[in-house]
């Protein structure tokens, strides 16, 4: 027996397939690290060039290999609270900050904005007991006053050294070692499955699921969540869903994002003087000087308040809007003094009063651009309280920007999956895959007593699976729990086929001298074939059925069995000739 | 015995074995019935198809399980709590807990109350199935497995495009689906949509038995049927075996429910598969073939 025969073109065409979906899969089993999965834009980092997907070897000289050493590096780089003591031509200040003063002024030293105590307006003369005479001391004192740190990044591309006060804006993930996809239940993560309701019970359309997909890809991709798909799915009753997979966001999150049209409106009296989207041009965001948590304080003994405040700028239409509407009201003085419209403007989200602003007497009238949108936050300590009105803020502010959803969306299923168990399911997939394939092997040897079939047998099932896994890398398809389901299906079918092979060559060549060789691999193809196409066929309606949430096992055991028929069975059924049939 | 002897009873008494098969058939079409009867449902639906929470608690803390599944029997009006452990050593890496209470934050409190456990996302996950959508699932996977059980019979019919041959196949994969539905039933074991997907699974495994065997019993012409038949046999019960072989590896390995569920349904349909296969498909096949066997002999 000559190896030539063995290697003829039906095995090659195997090892070309093999090779080509081992460079798809990529792997990578040494690769180590912590590997760049968002940079936020504007951020330092980002200006830095630095990119997703770079893998970080060190940070300022130290060696990372793991996300607890990142962290750990990380953590080196925060900067610890400072007091601050600034006085103005109104009053004296003294307060915490970390990486920022709180406020901005401009030549005249006037303050432009603020998000601390420091009050909008007033003129600025000392900071820490040192008087400022102009913007470019202020400048100075601040850049002194705020440490700023060099970091020294070096990635699997380049070297990035830059200075940095906090930490530099980007998130990481452990390294990828393949280029296989992990789906959600394996990875953890959250997951939604929404259902779109018109709401005058009309039927939904596709276009309105598209629209409804551009936006909210847009709202959560703005609020910060990165590593998000979202897909319209129909079932077999033609149900339109969408669902939203999120890996490492918390439900929370994801239910309150999802949970608002975003309808925002803002009324004086009954009258809409501008509504989210088209209306707002620009919302100001992560800017201390003009976005930020102004003020605490304590409601009673375990209740904390804080608000927000951030300014948006209004289209010109919407600005005349306001001019007409405040022309014709009131003016009224408060106990203290001051002087506001009698009607106040109010904000709501999807008809829910958010928030009133009293409007001062001067805009009466007036085309205004800038408004200031405030709202708060709540919570038992001042720092829940805080964190309440900061997350409060960022949403609205997310909602503002992109404008709200064509459709109400009802939340039908909502999941959060932890990590842990998938990473304790793939390990116990590889022992499932050995302990089957030895299992298997067993029931081959008490069958046929021959240890040719049984080498051929197995590295015809590797290379069927390494194909499938392949070809999932490559058209990105995530794997997940049903996907793998999927994947011990189609080799279980493979091995069915295999000995199906096996018994015609050996009968073939035991009964009759009269079939050649093509003869019987024709005959058994026949059977292979037959139960190929009733697979698919039997597969195909799981593609639609339930939103498509198991469509994977539909997925990889197509892509299993057919990998099976074209590739590796013509294959093995060559090599068992060539073995058995001399 | 004489290799002769079992022919000669084989073909004495082929037609009397098929009453095997067809008996287990009715047993387990009137287990069906009588369940629908009863309790109004084809099979005991867990919470994905019903609608409800399964959530999954990561945790050696050793929980008296009865004692947690009633506490939260009372909190959340119905609950089922399984161990989850590790295979080999047998140690406890958690349990998971099903409801049909749709609370998934009701259920998350009750448990960190209970377990005096912070739950979050590294050691807790929860699935959340509103209950029309539970519904609508169910209505969705009998659909496809209709629809499945619908193309694999044009498949059927079409490759080898003879009605009683056909018909036999069909019914075959019919007994592989129905009997292991009545296990589930016997033995109280709740079907997820994954469940079903595993029966419409076995539609393509109980198959390539049948379509091995008709092929070689119809389309080939070395020796007489009862070689054909014994051929197919070998070859047919290897491939069973080994199915099963790997797929209890796979039951008593794996530690996810979901896996454990759908092996369980499909080692169940590979059983069946072989007397749905060798007495009753081959049954039919034989009583076919000497039909058509004697109308050509009075032809002649």
């Amino acid at each position: 027996m000559s190896l030539k025969k063995i290697f003829n073109w039906r095995v090659n065409l195997l090892l070309i397939f093999i090779i080509l979906m081992i460079i798809a899969i990529n792997p990578r089993p040494f690769v180590k690290g912590v590997q760049i999965t968002s940079v936020e834009q504007g951020g330092v980092a980002y200006e830095q060039g630095i990119k997703v997907g770079e893998i970080i070897k060190s940070i300022n000289g130290q060696s990372i290999n793991t996300l607890a050493d990142y962290v750990n590096e990380i953590n080196k780089l925060n900067i610890t609270p400072q007091n601050v003591n600034v006085v103005t031509d109104k009053d004296t200040f003294t307060y915490s900050i970390t990486d920022d003063i709180g406020f901005r002024v401009d030549q005249n030293l006037t303050v432009i904005g603020s998000i601390s105590d420091v009050e909008k307006g007033s003129k600025l003369y000392e900071i820490n007991n040192i008087k400022i005479n102009s913007l470019s001391d202020f400048d100075n004192l601040t850049n002194n006053l705020i440490k700023k740190n060099k970091i020294d990044i070096v990635t699997d591309k380049n070297e990035y050294i830059f200075l940095i006060a906090g930490d530099p804006k980007i998130q990481v993930g452990n390294a990828e070692t393949t280029n296989i996809k992990k789906g959600l239940d394996l990875e953890g993560g959250t997951r939604a499955l929404l259902e779109p309701v018109e709401e005058n019970n009309q039927t939904v359309t596709s276009q309105q699921v598209n629209d409804l997909i551009k936006i909210l890809s847009n709202r959560l991709d703005v609020y910060g969540l990165k590593d998000l798909k979202i897909r319209p799915a129909t079932d077999l009753s033609g149900n339109k869903f969408v669902l939203v997979e999120i890996a490492g966001a918390s439900k929370e999150e994801v239910q309150s994002l999802i949970e608002q049209q975003g309808k925002f409106e803002a009324k004086i009296g009954d009258d809409i003087v501008f509504i989210g989207g088209n209306d707002i041009k620009f919302v100001c965001r992560e800017d201390g000087t003009c976005s930020g948590i102004r003020q605490c304080s304590q409601i009673s003994s375990d209740q904390w308040d804080c608000n927000f405040e951030f300014r948006i700028t209004l289209s010109p239409e919407a600005a005349k809007k306001q001019a007409e509407i405040t022309k014709n009201l009131d003016v009224n003085v408060t106990e203290s003094g001051k002087r506001y419209l009698s009607k106040t403007l109010d904000l709501y989200l999807d008809n829910k009063k958010l928030d009133s602003l009293q409007i001062s007497e001067d805009l009466k009238g007036k085309e205004t651009t800038d408004i200031l949108i405030s709202g708060p936050g709540f919570g038992r300590t001042k720092l829940e309280a805080y964190n309440d009105a900061l997350s409060s803020m960022d949403k609205l502010q997310t909602i503002l920007i992109t404008g709200s959803l064509p459709l109400k969306l009802n939340i039908v299923k909502l999941d959060s999956i932890s990590p842990t168990l998938g990473q304790q399911f793939l390990k116990s997939s590889f022992i499932i895959g050995i302990v089957a394939m030895i299992g298997v092997a067993i029931v081959i040897y008490i069958r046929y007593r021959k240890l040719r079939i049984i080498i051929p047998m197995v590295i015809t099932v590797i290379a069927e699976i390494l194909l499938t896994l392949g070809v999932a890398a490559l058209i990105k398809w995530n794997l997940d729990v049903a996907s793998i389901a999927g994947i011990i299906v189609a080799v279980g079918t493979g091995v069915d086929d295999q000995i199906v092979i096996t018994d015609e060559v050996l009968k073939g060549s035991a009964q009759s001298r009269y079939y050649n060789w093509k003869e019987k691999i024709k005959r058994a193809m026949f059977i292979v074939f037959s139960a190929y196409a009733a697979t698919l066929a039997a597969m195909f309606p799981l593609f639609f059925a339930g939103a498509g949430l198991i469509r994977g096992l539909a997925v990889t055991t197509i892509i299993g069995v057919s990998v099976g028929v074209f590739l590796t069975r013509p294959a093995y059924a060559s090599i068992v000739e060539n073995l058995l049939g001399e | 015995m004489d290799q002769n002897k079992i022919e000669k009873f084989y073909d004495k008494n082929y037609k009397k074995l098929l009453l095997i098969p067809n008996i287990l058939l009715i047993i387990a079409l009137a287990i069906i019935v009588y369940h629908y009867s009863t309790t109004g449902e084809i099979i005991n639906k867990d919470v994905s198809l019903r609608g409800g929470v399964t959530a999954t608690v990561y945790t050696d803390k050793q929980v008296d399980i009865n004692e947690l599944e009633s506490y939260l029997k009372t909190k959340m009006g119905d609950a089922l709590v399984r161990r989850l452990s590790e295979f080999g050593t047998d140690k406890q890496i958690g349990f998971v807990i099903d409801t049909s209470n749709t609370n998934g934050d009701l259920l998350q409190k009750e448990l960190e109350t209970k377990l005096n456990l912070k739950l979050d996302q590294s050691n807790y996950s929860s699935e959340q199935f509103g209950s029309s959508l539970g519904q609508s699932f169910y209505r969705q996977m009998l659909i496809a497995l209709g629809l499945s059980f619908l193309f694999m019979a044009i498949v059927v019919f079409i490759t080898f495009r003879n009605f009683i041959p056909s018909t036999a196949v069909v019914y075959a994969a019919f007994m592989d689906i129905v009997i292991p539905v009545a296990i589930t039933i016997i033995f109280n074991i709740k079907i997820s949509a994954a469940g079903i997907s595993a029966l419409l699974m076995l539609i393509g495994y109980s198959i390539d038995t049948d379509i091995l065997l008709t092929t070689r019993v119809l389309k080939r012409k070395e020796g007489s049927i009862w070689e054909r038949m014994t051929s197919s046999a070998k070859t047919g019960l290897t491939m069973t075996f080994a199915a099963i072989v790997a797929l209890l590896a796979g039951y008593f390995i794996t530690n996810s429910l979901v896996i454990k569920e759908m092996f369980f349904i499909i080692v169940i349909g590979l059983f069946t598969d072989i007397p749905s296969t060798w007495l009753m498909n081959a049954g039919i096949l034989k009583w076919y073939v000497s039909k058509k066997e004697n109308v050509t002999k009075e032809n002649i």
